[in-house]
């Protein structure tokens, strides 16, 4: 789990836009752990969002990920 | 089978949780409304009173000036947030385009969905609506709730929103039209621990799932709607709450094919009540629709006389696969012809039943996006039972999350996916055999690619050599 949360906070910090999707966080993930599984890079994202390390970014329709306090993080 | 909660249920008692006195809550005279002017003038929106049907520019105006008359400590909001909904959107008719900005980070603790930023791009004229987030609440199956459910939600919108609801969103939640970020987690902390209440989905989540009256109230549930809904609502909580879809997901369920809650257009994953056996036929009740002792439809479309009843022109001829006759006095049905209309049973609901034998045809992938167009589903399994706690359901589920959360691209929905990859592979997934049933019509998607090992005794056949004669 740690490994997993490491490599989506790295995925994070060094991507480029501020908000990213599930499935492209997922694809990161899993170019360091190759054999990880779709709903373990969500458990490990879902202990970030708790940590308030990760935030949830929705227009209504669709939700992205991003990291805390990197891009717009407030209210604007 | 009587309903049993997941959890135990307290009963909610407004009086108990009540904000406002009735004084407040009848605070203004029919006379008082009739002279209000609201903060902006809106000819545009003013026009919508005057069709034929109630407007909810008249109810804006009535809960503006509601909000006008109370004490200025007895609302969180401003008491001009409706009028300055309704100005903004007389802007918005003006210049033909909306004035609200979309997205953001605003939320409840923990959960990716239920709530939906919203800000006005015209802050400066309309203060009061500068942060407007929507609030999507689950509503309870089959929206069944009481007075006192209804009473306590209004006052506490009054009280920390912006006082506007909708009955309710097209994916059937209670819609909170309207509060500022420091609302959110007060709103968000009475529903869920003093009214157990929780809010809806939203974004790249499962939505609330909704469902049709069901057994509750209608004969012709093949499956217990509010049930299945309700257990797969519970279920699938991590799924409603925590994003992790490419794109919105829905499921539907409808009792019994006349489709109440429209699964068939609006889910991605629609349920809809079926039989596999024969329609109950009442011989006896078909000679009184037949002599003029029943009206048929159960009395509907009275308003007219549309003569004597006559099955053949009413029912027989306009069976659509002609599969019902009169021999001997008696009504026939070739029941494996039979497509599950409904019509003969609407009409004649006291001589016809569906058969006993029930349980759900599920199809998958419809949608409606404003820039493609609509999609229906597509019929994918015929038949399949579906008894509590309804594990076939569940794994059949699970296999499309799967392939959906493998391939489907970000913002593609599973109808598009199963277009892109060819219904075969879809079929490979969730590991049905094809059947003529998945066919809409000759000729629309016919082509099955059998593989060596799937026909009895293979092919040889070395696609080099093919190749050799037809290129790509
Ligand atoms: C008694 C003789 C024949 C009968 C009863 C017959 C019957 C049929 C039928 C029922 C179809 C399917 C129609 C559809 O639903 O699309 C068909 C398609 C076809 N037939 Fe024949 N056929 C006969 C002779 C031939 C001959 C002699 C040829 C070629 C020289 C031929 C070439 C084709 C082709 C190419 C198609 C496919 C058309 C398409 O869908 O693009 N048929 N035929
Ligand atoms: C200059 C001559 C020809 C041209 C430009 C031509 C063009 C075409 C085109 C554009 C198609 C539709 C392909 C598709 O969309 O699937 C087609 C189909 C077909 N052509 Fe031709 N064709 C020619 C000559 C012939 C000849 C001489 C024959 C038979 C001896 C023939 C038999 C067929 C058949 C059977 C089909 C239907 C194939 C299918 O149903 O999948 N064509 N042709
Ligand atoms: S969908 Fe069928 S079972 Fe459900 S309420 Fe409508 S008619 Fe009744
Ligand atoms: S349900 Fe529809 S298809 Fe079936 S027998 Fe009645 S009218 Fe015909």
């Amino acid at each position: 789990m740690e490994d997993i949360r490491n490599a989506i906070l790295e995925f994070a910090e060094k991507s480029k836009k501020s908000k990213f999707y599930f499935s492209d966080m997922e694809k990161a993930v899993k170019k360091v752990i190759p054999d990880v599984k779709a709903r373990m890079v969500k458990k490990a994202a879902t202990s970030l969002i708790n940590e308030e390390k990760l935030i949830y970014f929705s227009t209504g329709s669709t939700t992205m990920y991003g990291l805390k306090g990197k891009g717009q993080t407030e209210d604007h | 089978m009587a309903f049993e909660p997941n959890e135990p249920q307290e009963k909610i008692k407004y009086d108990e949780m009540r904000i406002y006195s009735d004084e407040e809550l009848n605070n203004y005279t029919e006379e008082e409304l009739k002279n209000f002017k609201t903060k902006h003038d809106t000819p545009m929106c003013d026009d919508l009173e005057s069709g034929p049907w109630p407007s909810f520019v008249a109810d804006a105006k009535r809960e503006a000036l509601h909000r006008r008359k109370l004490a200025d400590d007895r609302i969180l909001l401003s008491a001009e947030t409706v009028e300055d909904t309704l100005g903004q959107l007389e802007d918005s008719f003006v210049d033909g385009e909306t004035h609200w900005k979309h997205g953001g980070i605003v939320g409840v603790f923990g959960y990716g969905g239920g709530v939906i930023g919203r800000y006005s791009d015209l802050q400066e004229k309309y203060p009061a609506v500068a942060h407007f987030h929507t609030l999507r609440v689950n509503q309870p199956m089959s929206k069944f709730y009481n007075t006192d459910f209804l009473r306590t939600i209004c006052d506490l919108w009054e009280y920390r929103g912006s006082g506007m609801m909708n009955m309710h969103g097209s994916t059937g939640d209670i819609i909170l039209l309207g509060t500022t970020t420091e609302q959110l987690e007060p709103i968000f902390y009475q529903m869920t621990h003093e009214m157990q209440q929780d809010l809806g989905g939203s974004g790249s989540n499962l939505r609330s799932p909704s469902c049709c009256l069901g057994r509750a109230r209608c004969e012709w549930s093949c499956i217990d709607t509010q049930d299945m809904c309700y257990e797969l609502t519970h279920y699938y909580q991590d799924e409603l709450h925590r994003p992790a879809f490419p794109y919105k997901f829905k499921f539907k369920f409808d009792g019994c094919p006349n489709g109440c809650v429209a699964s068939i257009a609006r889910s991605d994953m629609s349920f809809i009540g079926t039989w596999k056996d024969d329609i109950r036929i009442d011989q006896d009740a078909v000679q009184a629709y037949i002599a003029g002792d029943i009206a048929p439809n159960g009395g509907a479309h009275a308003g007219k006389d549309w003569g004597k009843f006559d099955i053949q022109k009413e029912v027989i001829n306009l069976c659509p696969t002609a599969c019902m006759w009169m021999e001997d006095g008696k009504l026939m049905i070739d029941n494996k012809e039979c497509t599950r209309c409904m019509h003969c049973i609407n009409t004649m609901p006291q001589a016809l039943r569906p058969g006993a034998d029930t349980g759900v045809s599920i199809l998958f992938g419809a949608k409606a996006p404003i820039l493609e167009g609509a999609q229906m589903a597509v019929l994918t399994v015929p038949f399949m039972k579906c008894e509590p706690p309804y594990e076939n359901i569940k794994d059949l589920v699970e296999k499309v999350w799967d392939w959906w959360m493998e391939e489907g691209k970000n913002r593609e929905r599973l109808g598009e996916l199963i277009q892109r990859w060819g219904l075969p592979k879809f079929l490979e997934v969730i590991g049905l055999p094809p059947m003529p049933q998945m066919v809409t019509e000759p000729r629309s998607n016919p082509y099955i690619f059998w593989k060596a090992e799937e026909v009895p005794g293979g092919f040889k056949r070395n696609i080099e050599d093919y190749r050799v004669k037809h290129m790509r």
